[in-house]
């Protein structure tokens, strides 16, 4: 491109159109920290889910720590690819903070929880608080799966409070699959195939 | 023709790196040149243009010991590109 000035209103227009599609809602990231936390919700939920069923450990909460090993992984996986990302846009500002505040309430309903001490509404809330990211990133992204994913999560809240405490984990592992992998996998896919 | 157009804006390149930098929190120089197709020697004049006119910020920054060049739209930025596709929209008699 020309530092050109003698161009008609229309050139200026279909520029003007063409370096904003340029730079709307591209996913400035290929998703895999995303899908990386999935596996590990996923693993965590099962293998508590299992060790508490069938007895076979009698802390079976303790399998979360393996979120801190996560945690430390993420840390050095964006430490390293921090200097790759050359924009910042307005679409990834809102996404970090509508998940800064899935984590804030997450954590409050955790301490209301403790307090309380009933667990058996801890998992009913997670559900209900993560429908939220996923529903308003299925907004975002203008992505219908999300935004199943999203109703699916409040519907499961709803049913977790329906039945027993000690199925909920299973409804975490269903939440997990249909709200964070499946449109996850859909979604890089499609990244994919837009940046070849 | 076309006065009322603002100079400044009335350019192919700096055009283009305002209408990049609209849609965005901050691009990085890099990402400008890209997706504008130009030069890197081209692109910083415009660039610096811009700056002047007080339509962009410019941090220059070093990473990993290579230049790391951020630019930003300010709100005047914003104002004067607004004001332009206004202007833009009065010669082609949209509403």
């Amino acid at each position: 491109m020309q530092d050109n000035t003698g161009f008609s209103p229309q050139e200026s227009l279909r520029l003007i159109d063409s370096m904003i599609k340029e730079a709307r809602n591209k996913y400035s990231e290929n998703g895999h920290l995303y899908l990386f936390w999935g596996w590990v919700i996923l693993f965590c939920s099962a293998a508590n889910f299992v060790l508490a069923y069938f007895n076979l450990y009698d802390k079976p909460y303790q399998v979360w720590w393996l979120t801190a090993a996560a945690g430390v992984y993420q840390f050095f996986y964006i430490l390293k690819h921090k200097t790759n990302r050359a924009t910042k846009s307005y679409t990834d500002l809102l996404y970090g903070y509508i998940w800064l505040t899935f984590g804030v309430l997450l954590i409050i309903a955790i301490i209301i929880t403790s307090i309380k001490g009933n667990w058996d509404f801890l998992y009913p809330q997670i559900l209900a608080l993560y429908g939220m990211p996923v529903f308003l990133s299925g907004i975002i992204l203008r992505f219908i799966p999300l935004k199943a994913g999203g109703i699916v999560c409040w519907l499961l809240a709803i049913v977790a409070s329906l039945i027993s405490a000690q199925y909920h984990l299973l409804l975490l592992v269903i939440a997990i699959i249909v709200a964070w992998l499946i449109p996850g996998y859909m979604l890089q896919a499609k990244y994919k195939k837009e940046n070849k | 023709m076309f006065k009322d157009l603002d100079p400044i804006l009335h350019s192919q390149l700096r055009l283009a790196v305002m209408s990049l930098l609209i849609g965005l929190k901050e691009a990085e120089f890099t990402y400008i040149k890209e997706k504008t197709k130009s030069t890197a020697g081209n692109l910083s004049v415009q660039i610096q243009k811009l700056k002047d006119a007080g339509y962009i910020t410019v941090e220059k920054q070093f990473k990993d010991n290579y230049p790391l060049t951020t630019c930003k739209i300010t709100s005047q930025g914003i104002k004067a590109f607004e004001q332009y596709v206004k202007a833009l929209q009065q010669y082609l008699h949209v509403k």
